[in-house]
């Protein structure tokens, strides 16, 4: 192997000699400089690729021939050559990234870089605690100088705060080095560990000052604020090297140490680390400046990464593989996003919209973003399973809900900022934003790198994986294949679903198989829209393309964690694809935050049912034992969430009507079924929970008919029609959850059925709405009015999907009042009974408003020339109506396959189906209590109605069309279409006399709860004064106490 | 099934005539109370002649001529799919297309069609009409539906061929007797469900001259007048069987839906008109109030 010592004297030397003939070489300085670095690169990594595929084993160097304690003792093995890899990769391309600015500033900065690189890799390397203060001073001088050296403007105060603080860390660590060597007569690291604990009478102290001096350099919440001004002031590009290079060594210094702290320091360093990583994050949320919302997230990062050190115990053989996941992702995306930072130039979250100009930065910038947030497939989501998983395992409650809160906090200020960038419109981008290719090659490595170990890194966890990655490589080729005009990648994708369906149908059965139709044929119906656009529509397959990805996945996942994986995708997925609508911004913002939210619920319900059970299987599920009601509540929240029920429906309206015209119909036709499956694979699981003695099912029930009767309300009461869409699926799904919480073989056949007809008529309703907004660009539908005069063919779909939703018989609505009120009846849940048909009931009122409003009435002068949706938008209706008339006619069709799933798990008290003497296979759906025959009631009222219709064709012969003002009108004839209009404020008596139902509780509270959290964080944010004496005093002061918790004084 | 169509196709007729002549005797009714002579008792053939002969007809739309025949075709689909005579294979009807949620359900059939094609006229008092009684009618359902659950709960079935099984073997044998809190439940609900004061509002002769059928003239009027022929009586007949033992014979069923319909004419004149937000907060004290105790004395009292 090639010896370390040539790092040291590569960088040494050439720094000198650069310093001494700075002038002479400066036409090749920066050249000599880059060699220097790609040689760094080149050692470290053949040392990697040596001990990964040669037969390398760990070695010791000793300089000049020197025995420790003598000589500089340096240690190389895995582990250090992945760090120095790391580091010196680092090393490389911040100096590519650089390569502009060192050429104006070449004879100060670029030897500078230099010693920084070379003395992190002498304190990746060395095994001397001495050699490590010397390492840290030499690293310390040179980073406080890259610092100083900028011409930003708050560089040269970064600086000096920089320089203070690390000398106070040094002085201390210094002073601990002194004690250890006091103790044991060496500092040498293997003669501490071989000597067995450090002992003697300051052995305790000694340990501590070195270790808190290491834990000090990764700044620990609160004594951090220096760094995070240091992050502010600093340039970008040095920032990065301090949050990734800097932070990777002094971690994997504090790593080197730990072997010779105890169990109390490893528990002190955990507990340090995560309170880092909570209030950090939380801090973070309200931060507008860009370097030092980075700041704060690589503070957090870093000790997240710190306390898992500290856990190293618990987590045992998962160690390496959680730690390296988080450091990885943290590495590449923050320094990503600090050099994206460089390149943008301005330091408010609003001017990264330039990066808008340049799709491919955009695109890195997400991913970076996504990898920080732990999404799949970037290493950090794979690494913080095994993490919750390990924790879990290990009881460390405390410690999980400290990282989920943590991680969540971190989760609103990425997000939040990716919304800003991608849709904020206050910012309008006019010019290309210049980008040289020195500064997007090392941004572009380290993306693809991220995804790279994204791939790599799933094969170390855990947990037997079964991943099929079939639908997601449909999504990076859609990627690739971009460029394409619309309809091509329509086509393509189209293509794609039908015949990864007619693979994969094959293999799934019941539930899975019912929903992945609904999957399958929801993607089919709502992309034929999609012919109705023109142009490229950038970006917008490999999203749809994502999303359906990740529900198709869902319903092939047979574990745990290929379930978790595929709800994260189709998150992600769906998220981008709603925050593509004109305004949907915040809208998307807040569904994120309410999906991560549920997400991290599940992540730990699973973890939990993981540790009582052993199992990786949804078998874990079945647990019994004390933690059950927990792990159900947690479960069933997450899934509530997505599924929107009251109090966790407030991002719903927004996302679902901000969206773009083919997406609405995509999220809540489909998407939301698939927090129905979750929660059937949750409640086929565990079944009833009680919490003292209250059936957690009963008090869900009860959710439900609340979320149905505030879901139709509030549906009611908006003048939004794609608003008034989204709040009726908050409804309709309270029913289908209604429906599950039945937990009887009815009450499943109710839920399934809502579930297949909800999709049915929700897309056929949000494409029909779609289709007006495509004529009109209005979505208000008082300003609308006559349009059946304009749009007939989309009049009867609506008129269709209304009667349809309404389960007014003969359409198969009516499938969901009968089966509801059966089911009702045999469970006894008799008042919320009531409240479903209650709920049902005022359906009618939003479902008469959506036709009434936009469709009848008087016909508005701006719409005179409104033409019927294009065929592309109607086809799909088309089918819909096919479907829903057929199972209307033949309701067997749809409910007796859903009755033989359902009749699996709950064997008693379903339908009974008699043949009755209509042919095509119809028959009567009988129960305990009554019976119903669709085909029956549809040929008596089609008779009836053709009976009675031509009886009075028969009368009315010479009927007459008259024109628009032709009505009875107080002797007056009417010409203004707006007066003479029903349409604003519709149901304004209703809203006298139950609006007190409808008011804004839930969005309230959840102000509520935001308005806490962002007040705490700005007031402890107040300790932050920017003053350096001052942050020296919060060092001392964490030193102290810290000194006092470890010696038992407090 | 022949002969069934047949017998139904008979008894549509004879209760369409029952119903005419009802709807004249309730205006005489009307009249009388309020001090006029009023309209001879059968004005109701005079009317629809009369509208089926006018010569002008005109429209507004599709939809618009289409709602009277929703209108009417709900009203007929109602009655035949109710049973009217308890055991008779001529006054049994459709009732083997499904129980009493169809009938629940199939009501508004007609009355979102008729609310669709009156919104076509682009009258705008017929749009008011129509939320104003969709408005109610959400409210009014809520203590039906309980009354009819206890019905269910009580004879263990929603078929009304059964529930009146039940109520068979005397007088005291009816659900009036059996549980008088659903039937007080459901019959207040009735009051709401036929529209009469205080809860005419739908119509409001007055500020809203005859809200959603404010366009509807000749052959469409006289589609109408027919259901409220029809319409109501199905809805009679329905009370009847869950409440009243239903009826052995068709003499019986004409008494008691008479008494069923009289008990909403009696109420209609006597009250005036309350506003929607009145009669919906109405609806939600004490007809609920009732309904659920109906609902706890079957369950913990009966059973």
């Amino acid at each position: 192997m090639v010896s370390p010592y040539y790092i040291l004297t590569i960088g040494l030397g050439l720094a000198f000699l650069l310093g001494l003939l700075g002038k002479k070489l400066s036409k090749v300085n920066i050249a000599v400089i880059m060699l220097a670095m790609i040689s760094f690169a080149a050692i470290s990594a053949s040392w990697v690729w040596q001990f990964a595929f040669g037969n390398a084993e760990e070695s010791l160097f000793f300089s000049a021939g020197f025995e420790p304690p003598f000589s500089i003792a340096l240690k190389l093995g895995f582990q250090e050559a992945i760090i120095a890899f790391m580091v010196n990769i680092m090393g490389l391309f911040s100096t590519l990234f650089l390569w502009k600015k060192l050429h104006k500033e070449n004879d100060k900065l670029a030897p500078v870089l230099l010693v920084l690189f070379m003395g992190l890799n002498m304190l990746i390397l060395t095994r001397d605690l001495f050699n490590i203060f010397v390492f840290l001073e030499i690293t310390a001088i040179a980073l406080g100088g890259l610092i100083l050296l900028d011409e930003r403007k708050h560089a040269a105060s970064a600086g000096f705060k920089y320089l203070l603080a690390s000398s106070l860390i040094s002085a201390v660590y210094l002073l601990g080095a002194v004690l250890v060597y006091f103790s044991t007569g060496s500092l040498y690291i293997d003669d501490l560990i071989l000597g067995g604990p450090v002992a003697g009478p300051m052995a305790g102290i000694a340990v501590f000052l070195t270790i808190i001096a290491i834990v000090l350099e990764l700044k620990p919440f609160p004594a951090n604020g220096w760094a995070l001004d240091v992050y502010q002031g600093a340039h970008p590009a040095i920032a990065a090297i301090i949050s990734a290079g800097v932070g990777t060594a002094m971690l994997f210094v504090l790593h080197k140490l730990m072997i010779i702290s105890g169990p109390m320091m490893a528990q002190m360093i955990t507990v340090a680390g995560l309170l880092t990583f909570l209030f950090s994050n939380w801090l973070g949320i309200s931060q507008r400046d860009s370097n030092r919302l980075l700041g704060y997230s690589s503070i957090g990062q870093l000790g997240l990464i710190m306390a898992i050190i500290g856990m190293q115990d618990i987590l045992g053989d998962q160690f390496a593989f959680i730690a390296m996941g988080i450091l990885l992702s943290h590495f590449f995306a923050k320094a990503g996003l600090f050099w994206i930072s460089g390149i943008v130039g301005g330091s408010k979250l609003e001017s990264f919209a330039v990066l808008r100009s340049r799709p491919l930065l955009l695109l890195m910038f997400g991913i970076f973003l996504f990898a920080l947030s732990a999404f799949p497939p970037f290493p950090s989501f794979y690494a913080k399973w095994d993490l919750i998983f390990a924790l879990s395992d290990a009881k460390q409650y405390l410690f999980i809900t400290l990282i989920l809160f943590g991680s969540f906090f971190e989760v609103v200020y990425l997000i939040r900022w990716f919304g800003i960038v991608v849709k904020n419109t206050s910012e309008e981008v006019k010019e290309k934003l210049p980008v040289n290719i020195t500064q997007i090659i090392p941004i572009s490595v380290f993306a693809a790198a991220l995804l790279f170990f994204g791939y790599y890194g799933q094969h170390f966890m855990n947990v037997p994986i079964n991943l099929n990655y079939i639908p997601l490589i449909a999504v990076a080729a859609l990627w690739i294949l971009d460029f394409l005009p619309t309809w091509v990648k329509n086509t393509l994708l189209i293509v794609a679903t039908l015949f990864y369906g007619y693979i994969i149908l094959p293999q799934l059965h019941d539930f899975a198989f019912i929903f992945a139709i609904i999957f399958l044929l929801g993607a089919f119906l709502t992309l034929l829209f999609g012919y109705s656009y023109k142009g490229k529509r950038p970006g917008f397959y490999p999203l749809v393309a994502m999303m359906f990805a990740g529900l198709i996945l869902l319903v092939e996942a047979k574990d745990l964690f290929s379930f978790f994986f595929a709800w994260e995708i189709m998150t992600a997925g769906s998220y981008f694809l709603i925050l593509r609508g004109k305004k949907s911004q915040p809208h998307a913002f807040s569904y994120m935050l309410f999906s991560f939210g549920g997400a991290l619920l599940i992540l730990a319900g699973f973890a939990l049912a993981h540790s009582v059970t052993g199992s990786y299987t949804f078998d874990a599920l079945t647990m019994v034992g004390a933690l059950s009601p927990l792990v159900f509540i947690m479960l069933a929240i997450g899934f509530l969430t997505k599924t929107a029920a009251i109090g966790l429906h407030i991002w719903l309206p927004g996302a679902h009507s901000e969206a773009e015209s083919d997406v609405s119909p995509m999220v809540s036709g489909i998407l939301l079924k698939a927090g129905v499956y979750g929660l059937l694979i949750l409640f086929m699981r565990m079944g009833h929970q009680f919490v003292l003695g209250l059936d957690l099912m009963v008090v869900l029930s009860w959710v439900a008919v609340i979320t149905s009767i505030g879901g139709y309300l509030l549906a009611s009461v908006q003048e939004d029609m794609k608003r008034l869409l989204a709040y009726s699926s908050v409804g309709q799904l309270g029913i289908i959850l209604f429906g599950l919480t039945l937990m009887s073989n009815l009450g499943w056949l109710l839920a399934i059925a809502g579930v297949i007809t909800h999709f049915l008529n929700k897309t056929l309703l949000f494409q029909a709405v779609g289709g007006v907004y495509s004529r009109t660009h209005d979505r208000t539908m008082y300003r609308m009015g006559g349009l059946i005069h304009r749009m007939p063919i989309t009049f009867i779909f609506v008129l269709i999907g209304i009667i349809s939703m309404s389960g007014v018989p003969p359409l198969v609505g009516f499938a969901g009042k009968w089966l509801s009120f059966n089911a009702v009846l045999s469970k006894g849940y008799y008042l919320q009974g009531v409240g479903m048909v209650l709920a049902g009931a005022i359906a009618f009122l939003y479902l008469f408003r959506l036709i009434h409003v936009p469709f009848l009435g008087q016909l508005k002068d701006h719409l005179r020339k409104v033409k019927e949706a294009s065929f592309w938008i109607l086809l799909p209706q088309i089918i819909i109506l096919m479907i829903i008339m057929a199972f209307s006619a033949l309701p067997g069709v749809l409910l007796e396959p859903i009755g033989s799933a359902v009749g699996k798990i709950f064997p008693t008290g379903g339908l009974t189906w008699q043949d009755s003497f209509l042919p095509f296979g119809s028959r009567t759906a009988i129960s305990e209590y009554g019976y119903w025959n669709g085909t029956y009631v549809m040929v008596i009222t089609m008779i009836i109605f053709a009976v009675l219709l031509g009886f009075q064709m028969l009368i009315q012969r010479r009927n007459k069309k008259v024109g628009q003002f032709n009505i009875v009108y107080s002797a007056e004839r009417p010409s203004t279409p707006e007066t003479t209009h029903a349409g604003y404020h519709f149901y304004a008596h209703y809203q006298k006399a139950v609006g007190f139902l409808i008011a804004p509780l839930a969005t309230n509270f959840w102000n509520w709860v935001s308005d806490i959290v962002q007040s705490i964080a700005n007031q402890i944010r107040r300790i932050y004064n920017g003053n350096g004496q001052v942050y020296l005093i919060h060092l001392v002061i964490y030193f102290l106490i810290c000194f006092f918790i470890f010696n038992g004084g407090l | 099934m022949g002969e069934k169509i047949l017998f139904a196709l008979i008894s549509l007729f004879l209760t369409i005539n029952y119903g005419f002549l009802m709807n004249g005797v309730i205006r005489k009714i009307y009249a009388r109370v309020g001090r006029r002579h009023g309209i001879p008792f059968y004005q109701m053939y005079i009317d629809l002649i009369k509208t089926l002969a006018l010569r002008t007809n005109i429209r507004h739309g599709t939809m618009f001529y289409l709602g009277p025949v929703f209108r009417f075709a709900g009203g007929v689909g109602l009655f035949l799919f109710t049973p009217v005579v308890f055991g008779s294979a001529m006054f049994g009807n459709l009732s083997f297309s499904g129980d009493v949620l169809l009938l629940l359900s199939f009501q508004f059939f007609g009355t979102l069609g008729m609310a669709l094609g009156a919104g076509e006229s682009g009258h705008p008092n017929a749009a008011i009409g129509v939320t104003r009684g969709l408005a109610q009618m959400t409210a009014v359902e809520v203590p039906f539906v309980l009354a009819l659950m206890g019905v269910a709960i009580q004879y263990d079935s929603l078929s009304l061929h059964d529930i009146v099984a039940a109520q068979q073997g005397g007088i005291m044998h009816w659900t009036l007797f059996t549980n008088p809190f659903i039937v007080a439940a459901g019959m207040l609900a009735l009051l709401g469900s036929f529209m009469r004061p205080p809860f005419d509002v739908v119509l409001a002769g007055q500020e809203i001259p005859i809200g959603p059928p404010t366009e509807y003239h000749s052959n469409y009027m006289a589609l109408m007048l027919s259901n409220r022929a029809i319409f109501p009586m199905a809805k009679a007949i329905l009370f009847m069987n869950l409440f009243f033992g239903g009826a052995n014979t068709y003499w019986e069923m004409m008494i008691k839906t008479f008494a069923v319909v009289m008990w909403s004419v009696f109420v209609g004149v006597s009250f005036p008109r309350f506003r929607v937000e009145q009669s919906i907060r109405w609806f939600l004290r004490v007809p609920l109030i009732l309904g659920i105790l109906g609902i706890v004395y079957v369950q913990f009292f009966m059973s």
